[in-house]
């Protein structure tokens, strides 16, 4: 007997949005990378063939980190000390985009220097964070922005306490902004809508709904995800924005992955533990409506970019 | 369909007689709506009405219960998604052994006692799956002597399975695998044992051939396995079996389904898209803790109730690194209190200490308000995170909103100064700055 | 080419010359008149309607005017360019409003239909004619007192108290036996005894008042109404803030507070303390004594009517929300401690639970949900922020925390709807400079509710704040200011005002505005939703509250307080609270009605799962984070 596949028509659409401007483009990337224009829930390609797949971002930091996990400083090795270098790995190790995470330590200068050096380690498209302090991030992102003119970056992280300054120095460069907000689909909307109303527009937009690890919250973000994919399938324009996730950042603050002794016997052994989490987080995203994943060890950039790609063939 | 309150309220007597134990008819309608009582509260419905709830409460996935020592359950599910209602019946775990294995005792002991803690909860595998690559009754005869847990018996040779169901009295377990060629004798073995089959074809129109088949001989208990060449293509088919099943009511394939990660290219990978993505079941290749653990915390949370109050864990938190003189804050677990005090005071750079009082998930006005965050709760917070050993100054800063605990506070921790602060988070570094130094 | 025009107002007429296109706004002008331009002139607001009664003109614009309007020759004097001579009739500004489709008054009070004394009303005032005692006739005092009552009255069986036994000797012989007794009729059983409550000597005018009161007893506002019973006339409307908010802004805080150490006391005396104010003030008004008021009808929610009562209320908090009583007995106004006459009775009417009180099932009487037809959804935008959705078949009811703000408490320069109020606020979406109407016309004091919605709807719509309330600093204009608590808009300058500082609003007004409006916003929608009932087919929106005479629909709509719907669904009732009181104080059908209300209605509780704080959120923006929920705003943005 014939079964007839119930398949949704949505009446909406992702926006697609474009990371990174080659020569060509007014930048200097080897290649650009597009995401979003989904027009069905994730990978159902029976409803809607998917134009662009979800990608992954390695996250760096402009200065060695001396809070990182040993496996991952185990992983990326000397390369941590010399950003550009970070970054070259990076890339070899299969990201799509590299994020180059600015810290307090950072003079605007030192900003600059390191987002410069990076640009011409890789031709990856960037994306580029503040520390995370709205008078620090303002400070440091603003001449990085200025002085990558053209580049389409993603500057972040926006939230509803501090956007002005980012969303109005991405816009007049040319970059795009990362735009994040604490797990609640409302709150989301919002700050898209402030966003958009300054006169940003809407294909320059990453939103980032926050996800909490594995064992953290992350069924919140898992939800919020889903809502925001329906609502944006359902017509709501301002939800139409590819999802920007940072699994590698949430997995690897927990005690799971960081820690490996001291720990329960059940919890078996740590590296493969350890990565089990930030990879297994970063799937349920995947699942969840993700178009790019922010990671930080290199195998689980593997096990994803498989799971991607078989989620994506048909 | 579910009918909502006022639909409900339709089909009842609108008396307000009161006998239901409700003050209208109305509020008991809503009750049935949310699934809080049952009809038969009600002395005076008509036999229609009945009949038209009964249709309307059927659950389109069919719940079934693999017996043992333990019971696992599958199905009863309602929903696509789960923030819209919840995920109720979480996927069994099993672990596959062979019955060749000669270490199968050693390793079934090793699986069967794994207990691993999670929030105050312990989590343990499902049950075994027993591949028939030996001698499968003989395989049965010695799980069963050091695991009580349910069994998924892997073969399609009648006969085995019917020497191997008899030592299983009293159990449900679960058969792997009838198709178009074998599903007779197999539904008659299920049928007289009570155990449960899996059923697998090519494709969802086959697939449902077959159950309806196996459905006329009386077999109900049904699990439906899925194949699928890859991720994506497991994905459509989970995702279709499950609309077809809820949206369009389609009875021949509402049943759980079950997935196999053991055969996937990463296990892990796999099981996770299988966990959130509707498997009732889950194969798992060995017993490897370090993935099994993940598995389980992320069943966990694919299956808690999403209309719970979003909730951080109660502890004390550290802040941008604080020192012993550094200041503790007090807030409740509601979590977007904890996330907008926690962001304000990581943004300003500020070391702090911030103690999250166990408030069920409210915020600092509804936890005060419930007379769930008071003085007598707050000390005990501080009490029991021990905050006393890690700090050098007993300062503690009240939110705003509950400047009134303040004089009730001081009683309760004598020994500590309290500091009313300010109402709104994002006061917070301000008076941080000013007025705490 | 040049033109005449005259225009006629307030019975002058006065004439001037203009050339073609000239506004009628700057012809007024030229002929020295003032027509107000509240929104400077760009067509928005309709206060300059003006009737064209001869020649022609040409209309650039006719928002805000009905067709039939335009027929009878009203255009918008900022919005219509002269064609010829034309003569131009100026109406008063009170018709204007009245006509405006946006604005709705609260309706006056007028007695209700058919009231009729005394066959409606349970106190009855009575002569009697005494046959004075002799040496032959030694009846004592209170027989003789009760034969006449069973032979002039009809009345079987009547209590007195002691209070009163112990002067009815010197009443009946100060009146030389002729007497007037203001009786009470039992309200359900006839059976019952009649109530003595005042014995006067001689006889009073028939037609002379008998005075009842309607009080409600609102968190933040306490309103009496002075009614005499015989005629059923509302003779004074008086209300100031309840004295108990200097112990707290809600009902949480207020039971909490009444938990500590003579705390209830305190609250207890300060309530009475604003109730006799008020009945001294509105005695005063009608040159009456307190003591000569002989009933009082009680709305109020139940943590109000607890307090009142000296009742521990801390059950009403906690989980599960019981009530110590939802319908307490009649009590005398001594026992309670209100000063009118001691033996008058005190009826506080029946609540439904914790937070559903009297004075939610007064304001659906006085509303007529439960008799309505089509499916009504009334709103109390109060504090407490109830709302009831049905009709006569079904009434629903949930309660949320909305805070006082629409009733000017808890915002920096707000106040009561009263003299000095700013009731009105439009700003020039050019310059940002206001025009504003003050209650009494005088100098501001401060901004009312009504005000409040209104300039919070302006400075949105202009721009001034953003759909997350931040005020945006980057404008030309220095009422856009740094202040305390983060931006602020100046309305007023301090030398405009009548204490000389700025009146402002500022950004912690405008969250207690935006919490106020999405918490009751919210409530009404996820009530819908939880019995299954789309807004859409809510067929009227009854408005109650106390922050104003009047609501301006659009700007209530434009801030996301009311749902957007067609403005003639909406009407506006204003303290629907105190008004069921005046009802079920003069009718005791109405009153045995809202016994019927309290037991038909059903409450939901709100916070039972997520889909309350998801409404919520969803509210807390301007209008709303769905827009297309908003479409007329939507537009409204765009112009």
């Amino acid at each position: 007997m014939p079964i007839e596949i119930p398949k949704d028509k949505w009446p909406g659409s992702i926006k697609t949005v474009t990371i990174g401007a080659t020569s060509t483009e007014g930048g200097t990337r080897a290649k650009s990378i597009s995401v979003g224009g989904q027009a069905s829930m994730p990978y159902l390609h029976y409803e809607a063939p998917m134009p662009n797949k979800p990608v992954i971002a390695i996250e760096i930091k402009s200065r060695k980190p001396d809070d990182w996990s040993p496996l991952l400083v185990e992983a990326w090795g000397e390369a941590m000390a010399e950003p550009a270098q970070w970054a070259k790995k990076a890339e070899e190790a299969g990201a799509d985009i590299i994020v180059v995470a600015l810290t307090l330590a950072d003079s605007p200068e030192d900003a600059v220097r390191v987002v410069k050096s990076v640009l011409s380690a890789t031709g990856l498209p960037l994306i580029v964070w503040g520390p995370g302090q709205v008078e620090k991030d303002n400070e440091l992102l603003v001449p990085v922005s200025e002085a990558t003119n053209g580049e389409k970056i993603v500057l972040g992280i926006c939230e509803d306490k501090n956007y002005r300054t980012i969303v109005a120095t991405a816009m007049a460069n040319g970059h795009l902004v990362q735009a994040r907000t604490p797990m609640d689909v409302n709150l989301s909307k919002q700050l898209n809508i402030l966003i958009s109303d300054m006169g940003m527009p809407k294909d320059r937009i990453l939103m980032d709904p926050t996800t909490g690890a594995l064992g953290y919250g992350i069924e919140y973000g898992y939800s919020v995800m889903e809502r925001l994919r329906l609502a944006a399938l359902q017509g709501d324009a301002m939800t139409q924005l590819p999802m920007i996730v940072t699994p590698g950042y949430e997995a690897w603050k927990t005690k799971e992955s960081k820690i490996g002794e001291g720990v329960p016997e059940g919890w078996g052994d740590w590296k493969a533990r350890a990565i089990n989490w930030e990879t297994l987080t970063a799937i349920a995203l995947v699942e969840s409506g993700a178009d790019i994943v922010v990671l930080r060890h290199p195998e689980s950039v593997k096990r994803v970019k498989a799971a991607i790609e078989e989620l994506v063939t048909i | 369909m579910a009918l909502a309150g006022i639909q409900i309220y339709k089909l009842l007597p609108q008396t307000n007689c009161k006998e239901c134990g409700f003050p209208t008819c109305l509020a008991f309608a809503m009750k049935l709506a949310a699934k809080q009582v049952e009809l038969s509260a009600c002395p005076y419905v008509s036999d229609a009405s009945k009949k038209q709830l009964a249709e309307s409460a059927a659950p389109p996935i069919r719940l079934i219960t693999l017996k043992a020592g333990s019971d696992v359950k599958a199905g009863n599910e309602v929903v696509m998604f789960r923030h819209e209602k919840s995920f109720y019946n979480k996927t069994g775990l099993f672990i596959r052994v062979k019955a060749s294995d000669p270490e199968l005792a050693k390793k079934v002991t090793a699986a069967d006692a794994y207990k691993v803690n999670y929030v105050g909860m312990d989590f343990s595998i499902d049950g075994f799956a027993i591949e028939a690559d030996g001698d499968l009754t003989a395989a049965v005869k010695t799980i069963r002597t050091v695991s009580k847990r349910p069994l998924i018996l892997m073969t399609k040779d009648a006969a085995l399975l019917d020497s191997s169901l008899s030592l299983l009295a009293g159990e449900s377990a679960l058969i792997y695998t009838a198709d178009a060629s074998n599903y007779e004798p197999l539904a008659d073995l299920a049928k007289k044992y009570k155990a449960a089959l899996v059923v697998k074809a090519d494709s969802l129109d086959a697939l449902a051939d077959l159950t309806k088949n196996i459905q006329a001989k009386g077999l109900e208990d049904m699990v439906l396995d899925l194949g699928g060449r890859n991720m994506g293509e497991w994905l459509a088919r989970s995702t279709q079996v499950r609309k077809l099943a809820i949206k369009s009511n389609l009875r021949a394939l509402g049943y759980p389904v079950i997935a196999f990660p053991c055969d996937a290219k990463d296990e892990g990978v796999a099981a996770a898209q299988a966990i959130a993505k509707y498997a009732g079941f889950v194969v798992l290749s060995e017993f490897k803790p370090e993935l099994l653990y993940p598995l389980l915390v992320l069943r966990e949370n694919i299956y808690t109730d999403p209309q719970k109050p979003i909730q951080v864990q109660p502890g004390i938190y550290e802040i941008n690194s604080p020192k012993p003189e550094s200041p503790v804050l007090v807030t409740t677990n509601f979590s977007i209190t904890y996330f907008s005090v926690a962001n304000e005071v990581e943004g300003s750079g500020l070391p702090a200490w911030l103690v999250v009082t166990d408030a069920e998930g409210m915020s600092v006005l509804t936890a005060w308000a419930a007379g769930k965050f008071d003085a007598e709760r707050i000390a005990k917070a501080i009490q029991t995170f021990d905050v006393a050993s890690k700090v050098s100054k007993k300062r503690i800063v009240l939110p705003g909103h509950v400047a009134v605990l303040s004089g009730e506070l001081e009683e309760e921790l004598p020994d500590w100064e309290i500091r009313v602060g300010p109402r709104e988070a994002v006061d917070l570094p301000a008076f941080m700055k000013q007025a705490l130094n | 080419m040049q033109h005449t025009v005259s225009f006629t107002h307030n019975d002058k007429q006065t004439p001037v010359e203009v050339s073609t296109g000239v506004l009628l706004s700057d012809a007024a002008q030229l002929a020295g008149l003032d027509i107000g331009l509240p929104c400077g002139g760009q067509g928005r607001c309709g206060r300059c309607a003006v009737q064209v009664t001869d020649g022609n003109v040409r209309r650039r614009s006719t928002l805000r005017l009905s067709p039939g309007d335009v027929e009878q020759g009203f255009g918008l004097a900022c919005q219509t360019v002269v064609e010829g001579d034309v003569s131009i009739y100026i109406p008063p500004q009170e018709k204007i409003e009245r006509r405006l489709t946006t604005d709705r008054v609260v309706a006056e009070v007028t007695v209700p239909e058919g009231y009729e004394y005394p066959s409606d009303q349970t106190v009855r005032r009575i002569h009697l004619e005494l046959t004075p005692p002799s040496m032959d006739d030694q009846t004592d005092d209170w027989s003789r007192l009760q034969t006449a009552l069973r032979l002039q009255a009809n009345i079987k069986k009547v209590n007195v108290s002691l209070n009163l036994l112990q002067t009815i000797g010197d009443v009946l012989r100060i009146g030389e036996w002729n007497v007037t007794a203001v009786l009470e009729y039992p309200l359900e059983d006839l059976e019952q005894p009649v109530r003595l409550i005042s014995l006067q000597p001689h006889h009073v005018d028939e037609y002379s008042p008998l005075w009842g009161c309607a009080i409600d007893i609102g968190t933040t506002t306490v309103s009496v109404w002075l009614v005499d019973l015989v005629s059923g006339q509302v003779r004074a409307q008086v209300a100031e803030y309840n004295g108990q908010i200097a112990r707290g802004e809600d009902v949480i805080s207020r039971i909490m507070y009444a938990n500590k150490n003579g705390g209830g006391q305190e609250l207890r005396q300060r309530v009475l303390d604003t109730i006799n104010e008020l009945l001294e003030t509105a005695c005063k008004r009608v040159k009456a004594k307190p003591e000569d008021v002989v009933k009082a009808t009680i709305a109020g929610n139940s943590t109000m009517i607890h307090l009142l009562l000296g009742i521990p209320a801390s059950n009403i908090r906690l989980s599960p929300f019981i009530t110590a009583v939802n319908h307490p007995p009649l009590m005398s106004a001594g026992d309670v401690g209100i000063k009118i006459h001691p033996q008058a009775s005190v009826d506080c009417l029946p609540g439904v639970a914790s937070y559903v009180g009297a004075d939610i099932t007064a304001g659906v009487l006085s509303s007529g949900l439960d008799v309505a037809e089509d499916v009504t959804l009334f709103l109390d935008v109060g504090t407490n922020g109830e709302t009831v959705l049905g009709n006569r078949d079904w009434l629903v009811t949930c309660a949320c925390s909305a805070g006082p703000a629409f009733e000017g408490a808890g915002v920096v320069n707000g106040m009561r709807a009263t003299i000095g109020a700013i009731e009105e606020v439009w700003i020039n979406s050019d310059t940002y400079e206001p025009t504003y109407r003050v209650i009494g016309g005088g100098k501001p004091k401060g901004i009312c509710g009504s005000g409040l919605i209104s300039l919070l709807s302006e400075a949105f719509i202009t721009g001034i704040i953003d759909k997350a309330g931040n005020v945006n600093l980057m404008r030309s204009s220095s009422r856009a200011r740094e202040g305390a608590h983060g931006g602020e808009y100046v309305v007023a300058w301090g030398t405009e005002s009548e204490s000389g500082e700025d009146i402002v609003l500022s950004r912690v007004d405008v969250d207690n505005l935006l919490r106020a409006k999405a918490a009751i916003y919210a409530g009404f929608t996820v009530l819908a939703d939880t019995v299954g009932i789309p807004l859409e087919s809510v067929s009227k929106v009854l408005i109650g509250g106390s922050f104003g005479k009047y609501i301006n629909v659009e700007k209530a709509v434009q801030i996301g307080l009311l749902p957007d719907m067609p403005w003639e669904q909406f009407d506006f009732l204003g303290n629907t609270s105190v008004r069921g009181a005046y009802y079920a104080l003069l009718d005791w059908r109405k009153r045995e009605q809202i016994t019927e209300i309290a037991k038909r209605m059903t409450y939901i509780e709100l916070s039972a799962d997520n889909s309350f704080y998801e409404a919520f959120t969803s509210a807390l923006f301007l209008p709303h984070t769905d827009m297309s929920k908003f479409p007329s705003v939507a537009s409204a943005l765009e112009r």
